[in-house]
């Protein structure tokens, strides 16, 4: 597969989110920003659709809409 | 025009079921007009004929191949642009031998990899002349299933997911997945059509790949 490079700029909070991100899903920084594009576009295209994402705890009974812009 | 081919070739093998003679292969991402066209001018009518054979023998409706309804050019139409679905199909003797789509979204169950990402395999089908049937049909090729497996744990680690995978299995294949592939049965699913959900951690799935190398897979 061919691949592009871009250069991404992070604020040093930004880049704290990501390096503890992948060191919690033992993802390298690149993997974990593909997943995070897929699962974007995912939920882009489900919102898109009309449907509703939310989160759920069962034990609690409750249930949160997520709020996309 | 030139309907577009695939983005990748690989060559496989698979054996024939006869002579036991391996069988040189491609493994295509992703599939393409060309294995949906096979699947309507081969598969369909293929399978038709199966049907009626089991209709004719009196072999029960639940007995029949339950992937028979499955409409592929549908289901890869679904697919759209996302990042998340990837299919490939595998060719031999220039026709598509088998076809598989994948979600990359997942996150295992097992409790030792609970949310790990992992490739989930949302459809996996063998053209119907591969399939061994009630009616004493034995298959052409053979390895197929195993090969799609085996190219779902590579992606798997490639996207850093350690080889995870997992599935639900239609009834007729529970047996090949539990025993053949070593993946972890996890029970019906309530939410799944009561299918039962299979799973491979990074040690099953390393398991798997080994006695793929050692059989020549």
């Amino acid at each position: 597969m061919s691949k592009r490079t871009m250069t991404l700029n992070l604020s040093p909070e930004e880049m704290d989110v990501l390096e503890a991100l992948s060191l919690k899903k033992d993802l390298s920084k690149t993997l974990l920003l593909r997943q995070a594009l897929r699962l974007y576009q995912r939920v882009e295209e489900r919102l898109e659709r009309g449907e509703t994402l939310f989160f759920e705890d069962e034990a609690k009974k409750q249930k949160a809409e997520i709020m996309m812009l | 025009m030139t309907p577009p081919g695939p983005k990748s070739i690989s060559q496989v093998a698979l054996m024939d079921a006869v002579s036991g003679a391996g069988v040189p292969a491609e493994f295509w991402q992703p599939i393409t007009d060309k294995n949906l066209a096979d699947w309507e001018a081969h598969w369909r009518p293929a399978i038709q004929e199966q049907l009626v054979l089991l209709s004719d023998a009196g072999v029960e409706r639940h007995l029949w191949p339950q992937s028979r309804e499955w409409n592929w050019r549908k289901k890869h139409n679904a697919l759209g642009s996302s990042l998340s679905n990837e299919s490939a199909a595998v060719m031999a003797a220039g026709v598509t031998q088998g076809m598989m789509i994948v979600d990359l979204d997942f996150r295992a169950r097992i409790e030792e990899q609970a949310r790990q990402h992992m490739v989930y395999i949302d459809f996996l089908e063998v053209a119907p002349w591969n399939r061994r049937t009630l009616t004493g049909g034995a298959p052409r090729y053979v390895g197929i299933g195993t090969l799609m497996i085996g190219k779902a744990i590579q992606r798997s680690l490639e996207l850093g997911f350690k080889g995870r995978i997992g599935l639900h299995s239609l009834p007729q294949s529970n047996d090949y997945y539990a025993n053949q592939c070593g993946m972890r049965d996890l029970g019906s699913d309530a939410n799944y059509n009561k299918l039962r959900y299979f799973e491979m951690t990074p040690d099953m799935a390393e398991r798997f790949l080994m006695r793929g190398e050692r059989s020549g897979r």
